[in-house]
């Protein structure tokens, strides 16, 4: 499952924030906070996609490098959320 | 675009460091600790002494096992505080910050324990505010505030969010980190970076970026001293359209103190392993409002997103993207101006309230919220990898940049105006004279934003030494290099062989005083409410975070009365007042002295002395003024050589300038004095700008055809702001001077007096002698004899004959000082001032010109 959720995600990513870049550049362990792929507008973003496709509720708390910054991060957010 | 490094994989996350490395760290902080001294960065503050116990901290903490490093860090911290504080002020800033945590650790509902916090911070706010009183010295609460109003919000937001358990040492190491003793303004440090960063890299890199760190915020400091002391200029000075500009890019650099003072803390806290983010990101390049925000002062972005911004977002969601962004945005500058008066009320005491901050913060927020309105719309450009370079793509950039830039001066220069009249007035400049300066600013900026932008030019953060190779001892070889050459430059023997000009330079770099328009601040201070220093842009209020609420002022002690007329005010005869530093007695002529008959007896050289704060012997008990140990001097060693009796009536007002002295001397006259001594400080010519400027303001009649005059000739109308009528003034300070000494000349020698002029600097060192070669040939063309005080204090350490470090005025001990200068000045020159001219023989001399007046 957590793959899944990692390519949806991954294309989200790719289509909405770095639309003609090498999807193979956009590594799973890639941090996208504190590499300035997320600011706070993307991050709003990404989690409206996130609990509208896997019908999970994020906290505003979990809106940090601890939880977002990776594919890997936020897939284990969701499957935990969904779990 | 924003490249996105590479995650490195550490080598050594166990804290380890081999002895190679260390030793090349150690050998490092020792040219920072050099640097730290020769140009004494915030030695006030003691600094110096905070760094030396974090050094040799250092060296102990890097061999401990790594579970005994934070405990230790944290007795480290507490020490260095306890040391700078003193042991009380120490006792009790520990038991109040330990009561605040130990409410966060109740065992009791979230919701009680914030509802315990607000009401303890708000009797706290109360004593800050003077409402309660309290037992502990004013002196802690700029240190405590620091340490605990905001890390205390995300200490208490963290506890209920993060799930990794509070230990009492990383609790007080958060609170208490080491260098926050010294700095009232310190970053909002995260706490779950602060826990979760802890030696999460490679330790030598993270030594060496905190080694990086500290000298490029010693870089900053540099920097912003050229600027403050060199660069910057009061609202009355910017007449052309290149002082314009000039006025616009110096304040808004000033910032560089603040990304200075941060880049030195954070990366002291390196050197203990507190991986942390960067606090500023070349924040001069950023291309755009939003860009801005996230580099000017990044802890404070991230405090703001994680406390506000996001649990705003998150509950505005549901009302879309946009609508959810616009608020919480909004939401954000108006707690983000809030905080800034809050801050300003921990450090000060007092709540930050004006018009220009409201609406600076405002205007920013509207600005942000069209920017990210625009972002959503059109997106913004992020690649993966590194960006490639080209030249126009650095153009590109260049161009955005030059434009942010220069609307943030804008916008700094109406922060930081006084008023909002005054900052409109401003503008008036670009009607001045074009000359080829006025491309100075524009062009420099350019280039330095344009080299900013070529990526070859980036200084990289340090990288893993064990992949690096070459190119790790090449920058440890830069580094050490560029300290070495800071270092060099600042020893004398070495500055002066660059000739005399950089050695001055280099002289005032190495200084942490206050700049010249700082100084004119602070002795404005003196005697009216500090209003002019009412934002963290000035030196001057890191100086008076330090002064107790209670230090006294003229108003408070009840010394002076208002009256009708040129002079304003007086002293309050036959008064009496207790202050902290002993009984201050008024006779009943209205002086700060013992009582004299109205005649003196015959054979009394009698004087009347003629100035201001430091003569009436501002902060010193009665008899310990100069003028006191003077008078008794000269009785005890002249009685009889060549008058029996001496007697000097002692005519000081604290806050007079030269103008107010004529109505003065009119007083004085009717004790029938023998001789006039007039006491010049500095700025003589621009303190009587200052004052012609502020009669017409307030619409007192001037009652001195020729004042009225130049007052008429400057254009110089009731209703100008203070700066206009003080740019319109500048010119005639030599003219306005020349009238008040010539005056007080032709009446001593009208009255068969003598005329003395003696000039006392107002400090040990600053810019007052600018203007102090011009103020002594308008006296001797006016006739005075010339007793130049001016070395007074050389050679001495200032800071031991001063009251303090937010009042320069000699304490008892500077008044010995000079007491003695001015009895070796009077017998040196005894033969003019103690002969007594003849009043037939008085001629006035139709020499006395005004200088001419510099442009």
């Amino acid at each position: 499952m957590n793959e899944s959720i990692k390519q949806s995600v991954k294309e989200y990513i790719l289509n909405t924030f770095l639309p003609g870049e090498d999807p193979k550049e956009l590594t799973d362990d890639l941090p996208l906070i504190s590499g300035g792929i997320l600011d706070s507008i993307a991050t709003l973003k990404l989690i409206m996609f996130i609990e509208e496709t896997f019908g999970v509720t994020l906290e505003a708390h979990e809106a940090d490098k601890e939880h977002l910054n990776t594919i890997n991060q936020i897939a284990d957010l969701i499957s935990a959320r969904k779990s | 675009m924003n490249p996105v490094p590479a995650k490195a994989a550490p080598a050594t996350r166990d804290g380890s460091i081999g002895l190679i490395d260390f030793a090349v760290i150690v050998a490092q902080l020792l040219l920072v600790l050099l640097l730290l001294r020769q140009y004494q960065v915030e030695n006030s503050a003691g600094f110096l002494l905070v760094a030396q116990i974090a050094f040799a901290g250092f060296a102990i903490h890097a061999w401990l096992p790594l579970s005994y490093r934070l405990p230790f860090f944290a007795v480290l911290s507490l020490a260095a505080t306890a040391i700078l504080l003193g042991p009380v002020n120490f006792a009790w800033m520990f038991g109040i910050g330990a009561f605040l945590i130990g409410i966060c650790h109740l065992p009791v509902s979230f919701r009680i324990r914030g509802t315990l916090l607000v009401l303890v911070a708000g009797v706290l706010a109360a004593q800050r505010a003077g409402a309660l009183p309290q037992p502990w010295s004013d002196a802690i609460w700029p240190i405590l505030g620091s340490m605990f109003m905001f890390r205390l919000i995300v200490y208490f937001y963290d506890l209920r969010h993060d799930n990794a358990p509070a230990t009492p040492a990383r609790t007080f190491a958060y609170f208490f980190m080491l260098p926050n003793a010294s700095f009232p303004l310190f970053p909002v440090v995260d706490y779950k970076t602060f826990r979760r960063n802890y030696y999460d890299e490679d330790t030598v890199r993270i030594y060496q970026t905190g080694v990086d760190w500290m000298l490029r915020g010693i870089i900053h400091l540099i920097l912003y001293r050229i600027v403050y002391y060199h660069l910057t200029l009061t609202p009355a000075e910017v007449t052309t359209p290149a002082l314009f500009l000039q006025h616009l890019a110096s304040n808004f650099l000033l910032y560089l103190k603040v990304s200075g003072l941060f880049h030195l803390i954070v990366g002291m806290l390196y050197m203990f392993g507190f991986h942390l983010p960067e606090t500023q990101n070349r924040y001069f390049l950023a291309a755009g409002i939003t860009d801005y925000w996230r580099r000017i002062n990044i802890y404070w972005k991230d405090f703001m997103q994680k406390v506000f911004y996001y649990p705003a977002l998150f509950r505005l969601k549901k009302l879309g993207a946009n609508t959810a962004i616009i608020l919480a945005t909004l939401w954000v500058f108006f707690v983000t101006w809030f905080l800034h008066a809050y801050q300003w009320f921990w450090i000060r005491g007092t709540f930050l309230l004006i018009l220009q901050d409201i609406l600076f913060w405002a205007i920013l927020g509207v600005m942000l919220v069209a920017n990210s309105l625009w972002e959503i719309k059109h997106g913004r450009k992020r690649s993966l990898g590194t960006a490639k370079f080209s030249w126009r793509s650095v153009g590109v950039m260049t161009l955005k940049a030059y434009g942010t830039f220069w609307m943030f001066c804008v916008l700094w220069s109406f922060w930081n105006a006084d008023s909002l009249k005054e900052w409109f007035v401003l503008w008036h400049a670009l009607g001045g004279e074009y000359t080829l300066s006025v491309l100075v600013w524009p062009v420099v900026s350019m280039i330095v934003i344009f080299v900013g932008y070529i990526p070859a030019t980036k200084l990289e953060t340090a990288k893993d030494p064990r992949k690096d190779g070459y190119g790790w001892i090449r920058d440890r070889a830069l580094t050490a290099g560029v300290m070495v050459v800071l270092i060099s430059i600042s020893v004398e023997s070495v500055s002066t062989r660059f000739g005399p000009e950089f050695s001055t330079a280099m002289h005032t770099l190495r200084s942490g005083t206050l700049s010249r328009i700082d100084t004119a601040k602070m002795e404005r201070g003196y005697y009216e409410n500090l209003t002019d220093v009412s934002r963290f842009n000035s030196q001057l209020w890191e100086v008076y975070a330090k002064k107790p609420r209670d230090w006294m002022d003229v108003e408070n002690a009840g010394l002076k009365r208002f009256v009708t007329g040129f002079a304003q005010n007086e002293l309050i005869p036959s008064f009496v007042s207790s202050t902290k530093y002993g009984t201050v007695t008024i006779n009943r002529w209205g002086m700060r002295d013992q009582d004299y008959a109205e005649k003196p007896a015959p054979d009394t050289y009698r004087v009347a002395l003629l100035g201001s704060s430091s003569l009436m012997g501002w902060g010193v008990t009665d008899g310990a003024t100069f003028e006191a140990l003077l008078e008794n001097r000269l009785n005890r060693e002249l009685a009889g050589k060549p008058f029996a009796k001496y007697e000097l009536l002692n005519y000081g007002v604290p806050g007079y300038q030269p103008p107010q002295q004529l109505p003065n001397l009119d007083r004085a006259m009717a004790l029938h004095p023998t001789a006039v001594m007039y006491f010049a400080t500095g700025r003589e010519q621009s303190r009587s700008t200052f004052y012609l400027a502020e009669v017409v303001q307030k619409g007192i009649d001037i009652p001195y055809g020729p004042l009225r005059d130049i007052v008429a000739k400057a254009g110089v109308a009731k209703g100008m702001t203070e700066a206009e009528a003080r740019q319109r003034l500048a010119s005639y300070g030599n003219e306005i001077l020349t009238y008040v000494y010539a005056q007080i000349g032709e009446r001593a020698r009208k009255g068969g007096m003598r005329a003395i002029w003696v000039f006392l600097p107002p400090d040990i060192q600053g810019a007052w002698q600018q203007e102090a070669a011009d103020a002594e040939r308008i006296a001797e063309n006016a006739g005075f004899v010339v007793l130049n005080l001016e070395d007074v204090f050389k050679g001495m350490d200032g800071s031991k004959l001063i009251l303090a470090e937010w009042d320069h005025h000699p304490n008892a001990r500077g008044h010995e000082v000079i007491a003695d200068r001015l009895f070796e000045g009077m017998l040196a020159n005894s033969n003019r001032i103690f002969s007594v001219p003849s009043p037939q023989a008085a001629v006035v001399d139709p020499s006395v010109k005004p200088l001419e007046t510099k442009q």
